[in-house]
């Protein structure tokens, strides 16, 4: 490839593309590379035509691919159908136009979720498809999943080294708030924020006896940088703390009713369902090439987190 | 739903297939196929290009099923799926979700979509049944078709649990009959066999088979698949798929398959078995138990006879066959 990158990073103004922006800005870009930043407002990738749109106006090199129909555990449950279909076609849509525009590079996002609901543990990037997803999110599941199916074929057939990053439960500034739809850590923090602020108790969902791996936004996004540049696999790459960061929803509550200065009361409603008890990842394939990466210590990263919701929490999404 | 009560309207897509010409005839001239008053509609790739959303609508349009049958698919032998799985699985995830998105916003009662034993896990345990499909990774060399058509059964379930369609699949082992496609480089096994040995005697020459002969598969008579898939749009309630085969005891080598044809077509000269040649998957015995449970007493045409009428056809049609 002649001249420098110019990176298409789809998804680009939500939780992870946000994190990447600010780490290219900070440090991690370089000299005459151009980072574009798409979002949904701008180009409707679930459309062919517009995705189609977007690759002509901006001709990229790479593509960092984030974009998503995305939801919490109760959203899935509620629509798997939607959450399987605008995932396929956004995932087709990029992948698709990606090689037809000569891309020399995509990197997209799966997430631990999508492994098979019976196995062992730890797990790792050889066991994504030994099995059926957890039954609460089988549509959103099957759709990541077939990002990796379409790197593997788009390889065997063209030669493309398009492949993927595994995250575990990612957190940070930019995230959806939102309690009804969004995750469990974003959740969290704006219950805890209003909790606070009215000076109620704190009510968390489930039994908090579900175990989780967190990786901070920033520190997702650094590895995604070093993905793009450095990893040449089409085999996925799990991208997460050690087994040993592991930690329970309490112990997330506790981090983020200590990030806030939460003095009230906190009640487990445990007729809420868990989701999965647990998912852990290893991340010794990481490891194997990045031994000395240093990961943001989590009540930091916490801190960092609320701290932006309490500054922005006008904007925020939510 | 148009028209008096209980008054069907059927599309079948890949009406000019394979399955799609053995269901047309069962219907047309069975007692147990067409009923009074239902119309069947046999689509073919010319009527409409099943991959493009647009073309799709409007064949519903123009129609309006009640009904659909789904045989439509870009399919292969084993070899031509080893150099295009990314087509594969391109192409048919676009026809399936056009059909079955499309018949969900029309109205459609029931789709019958076509899965097969070829898509299950390669990593696995014998008989295979219709809870197994998701439990691995399916065989390298088609997993590009593979993965596309296991996502029609995760399609059924989502549509089923968001919107209560009783969308279902069947799954044929391997299928064989008039009107397939013979072409010995991309088809099929046993058409590819019944090509290969017309053309051996036609010429004198020895019959070449591509791999061992060791395999063992269960082969499905179109006509007997199409009866079943009439049974299956009226009478089977479930979501789940339901395996469509003869049973265990009815599995047969390649060898076997490859005697039958010989036999057929009178063939006297020499069958040389290329052990360069890949063999593809070495088994994938399927269980027709569910099916027994509901069809104790259905009758499969016996293998010979099919075959009979199989290489009977071919030579009968040679000029018109696919090949």
């Amino acid at each position: 490839m002649d001249g420098p990158m110019r990176v298409l990073v789809t998804g680009g103004s939500g939780l992870v593309g946000r994190a990447i922006e600010r780490v290219v800005k900070e440090g991690e870009g370089r000299e005459g590379e151009e980072w574009i930043f798409l979002s949904s407002k701008e180009t409707n990738l679930v459309s062919a035509e517009e995705t189609r749109a977007a690759f002509q106006k901006h001709r990229p090199t790479h593509v960092i691919h984030l974009a998503a129909m995305v939801g919490g555990l109760y959203r899935n449950m509620r629509q798997n159908l939607d959450f399987w279909r605008d995932n396929v076609h956004i995932n087709d849509n990029v992948l698709h136009m990606s090689q037809e525009f000569g891309v020399v590079k995509v990197v997209s996002c799966l997430s631990t979720c999508v492994f098979p609901d019976k196995t062992t543990y730890p797990i790792d990037e050889t066991m994504m498809h030994n099995g059926a997803p957890h039954e609460s999110n089988y549509g959103y599941a099957y759709a990541k999943r077939m990002i990796d199916v379409h790197n593997r074929a788009c390889f065997q057939q063209y030669g493309l080294r398009y492949t993927a990053v595994i995250p575990t439960n990612i957190f940070g500034p930019h995230d959806n708030f939102n309690i009804e739809d969004g995750h469990v850590m974003p959740g969290l923090v704006h219950k805890t924020y209003l909790a606070k602020k009215e000076g109620k108790p704190l009510e968390v969902w489930g039994s908090g006896r579900a175990l989780r791996q967190f990786i901070f936004s920033v520190d997702l996004a650094r590895l995604f940088v070093w993905a793009l540049r450095e990893y040449d696999e089409v085999e996925p790459i799990i991208a997460s703390v050690g087994e040993e960061e592991e930690q329970s929803i309490k112990d997330a509550v506790d981090a983020v009713v200590e990030g806030f200065g939460f003095k009230g009361e906190v009640i487990y409603d445990t007729s809420r369902s868990d989701g999965q008890i647990k998912k852990t990842a290893s991340n010794a394939k990481l490891r194997k090439y990045l031994p000395d990466f240093k990961f943001t210590p989590f009540k930091e990263a916490v801190k960092e987190t609320c701290d932006w919701l309490a500054a922005n929490y006008e904007i925020a999404r939510k | 739903m148009d028209g008096p009560v209980g008054a069907m309207r059927v599309l079948v897509t890949g009406g000019s297939g394979l399955v799609g010409r053995a269901i047309e005839r069962v219907v047309k001239e069975e007692e147990e196929g067409g009923r009074e008053g239902e119309e069947w509609i046999f689509l073919s790739s010319k009527d409409a290009n099943l991959m493009s959303a647009e073309e799709t609508r409007s064949v519903f349009q123009k129609y309006r099923p009640t009904h659909v049958i789904h045989l439509a698919a870009m399919v292969g032998g084993l070899f031509r799926n080893m150099r295009q799985n990314l087509d594969f699985w391109r192409n048919n995830i676009f026809i399936n979700d056009n059909v079955l998105q499309t018949a969900h916003e029309f109205g459609v009662v029931k789709v019958v979509s076509c899965l097969s034993t070829c898509i299950f896990p390669d990593k696995t345990t014998y008989p295979i049944d219709e809870t197994m499909i998701h439990n691995g990774p399916p065989h390298e060399s088609n997993f590009g078709y593979a993965y596309a058509k296991r996502m029609i059964d995760v399609h059924n379930r989502a549509c089923f649990q968001q919107y209560g369609r009783r969308y279902t699949a069947v799954i044929p082992t391997n299928v064989f009959g008039p009107h397939d496609n013979f072409n010995i480089e991309d088809g099929h096994v046993l058409p590819g066999l019944i090509h290969k040995t017309y053309l051996a005697k036609k010429e004198g020459k020895p019959l070449q088979v591509w791999g061992s002969g060791r395999p063992l598969r269960q082969f499905i008579y179109s006509l007997d698949l199409a009866r079943l898939f009439v049974w299956v749009l009226r009478e089977y309630d479930e979501v789940e798929p339901i395996i469509l085969s003869v049973g265990e005891e009815d599995e047969l080598s390649i060898k076997d398959a490859v005697d039958a044809v010989v036999e057929a077509l009178g063939f006297k000269g020499d069958v040389i078995y290329d052990t360069s040649k890949a063999d593809g998957q070495f088994k994938k015995t399927a269980s027709n138990a569910k099916l027994r449970k509901y069809l104790p007493d259905f009758k499969f045409t016996p293998f010979k006879a099919a075959i009979k009428e199989t290489c009977d056809w071919f030579v009968a049609n040679n000029d018109i066959a696919r090949k």
